[in-house]
């Protein structure tokens, strides 16, 4: 028996993967479950502690229930297609522009509504965490 | 000044052979290997103590290791970033005092290793049929629209609330109706906490190597049933990091 790598198989409609598909899965994993060696030895934890707090978030905030509203406000009842970019456009421009030609920060407000709707917070933390761990993995917890 | 530590993998039979290749945590990656005591072995790598770990590369380094290995034998897996005082202390501290109790969980996890399904709703239908099932969310919509962004901001608020609770009343259905549709197939099931406001269902499950494809039939007849409403994605094989606890650590 060997120790090795492992591909992934195929799963028809269902998508398949040999382990989570990111960063946030790994950290739900790895870092919250499993033996807990320290139930038996004493150990020295290094540098880890911060990340496994920030990956806690809460899933239910005033921001969630803001941007689940928003959504809401966006979505077309009448139709079952899902929200295009003309829609989104009118979204962002309805606050003043109205039919003006377009204005210069609207690529950003657009950009912005995209990141709220395809980003969770567990993923804004992975990245989060990736620049934290590059940065300041030097904060030592405890040691010996 | 620089003396060396050992790092903690998982534990497994004592029989097995490290591939060469494998490696671990650290920059370099570190090279994997055993320490053997009666029965069983931990898998360890040696790991600097002047160097925090945690970086996103440890973090998958861990998990992919464990992965590979439960993929071929029977694996306990240690909550990253277990370092002990050297390979002596592996054996002193960790593995003599608990070898009965590490050697009987790998009988027991023989032919079997971790599964997690994970479900994602579809934000528009799942909008959909909270607005088309709850009048108040419906009214709520409709006020928000006549009113000024500002003077919405309650509103908007309770209308996120009513979304969210009713995603969660419909994410406890679809994993319970989960949870029936593979009990018959695997040996244990365990609810996952959530790990996004979207998810439908989020389920650790324990099955004989034998009928991993029974599970995946099993989880692919009900994602063509939730077609339209649920992504699913189907995990594994991993190692059983849901189905281990530890003495002391029930409390968590």
């Amino acid at each position: 028996m060997t120790v090795q790598p492992v591909g992934s198989r195929p799963g028809g409609g269902v998508q398949r993967g040999s382990s989570g598909s990111g960063l946030a899965d790994v950290i739900d994993t790895i870092l919250d479950k499993g033996l807990v060696i320290d139930a038996y030895v004493s150990v020295s934890l290094i540098g880890i502690e911060i990340l496994s707090i920030d990956a806690r978030i809460v899933v239910a905030s005033v921001d969630t229930y803001l941007r689940f509203a928003e959504a809401t406000n966006r979505l077309d009842l009448t139709k079952s297609r899902k929200p295009g970019l003309p829609e989104v456009v009118q979204t962002a421009t309805s606050g003043g522009g109205g039919q003006q030609a377009p204005q210069p920060e609207q690529p950003e407000q657009l950009e912005q509504l995209e990141q709220n709707k395809e980003r969770s917070p567990l993923e804004a933390a992975g990245d989060k965490l990736s620049d934290f761990s590059d940065a300041v993995p030097r904060q030592r917890r405890q040691e010996g | 000044m620089d003396q060396s530590a050992t790092y903690i993998y998982g534990v497994v039979p004592q029989d097995i052979e490290v591939d060469a290749e494998a490696t671990g945590v650290g920059d370099p990656p570190a090279k994997i290997t055993s320490i053997r005591h009666g029965k069983i072995a931990a898998l360890v790598s040696d790991v600097s103590p002047g160097r925090p770990l945690g970086t996103p590369k440890d973090l998958y380094a861990h998990e992919q290791l464990l992965n590979a290995t439960a993929a071929e034998v029977p694996v306990l897996p240690i909550r990253f970033g277990a370092v002990v005082a050297s390979r002596e202390a592996v054996v002193e501290e960790f593995l003599a005092p608990y070898h009965d109790e590490f050697a009987a969980a790998l009988t027991e996890l023989e032919g079997r290793s971790q599964y997690v399904i994970k479900g994602r709703f579809d934000e528009d239908t799942v909008l959909g049929e909270i607005l088309a099932e709850n009048p108040e969310a419906a009214r709520l919509r409709e006020e928000i629209s006549a009113l000024p962004e500002d003077a919405a901001r309650d509103h908007r608020i309770r209308l996120g609330e009513i979304i969210n609770q009713s995603i969660e009343a419909k994410r406890d259905a679809d994993t319970a109706a989960m949870w029936d549709q593979v009990e018959p197939v695997t040996v244990m099931r365990t609810v996952r906490q959530p790990s996004h406001e979207l998810d439908a269902v989020h389920l650790a499950v324990l099955v004989e190597n034998t009928r991993q494809d029974d599970l995946e039939h099993a989880v692919e007849d009900l994602g063509r049933k939730w077609a339209n409403q649920v992504t699913l994605s189907l995990f594994g094989p991993m190692a059983p990091y849901d189905f281990i606890v530890s003495q002391d650590q029930d409390g968590e």
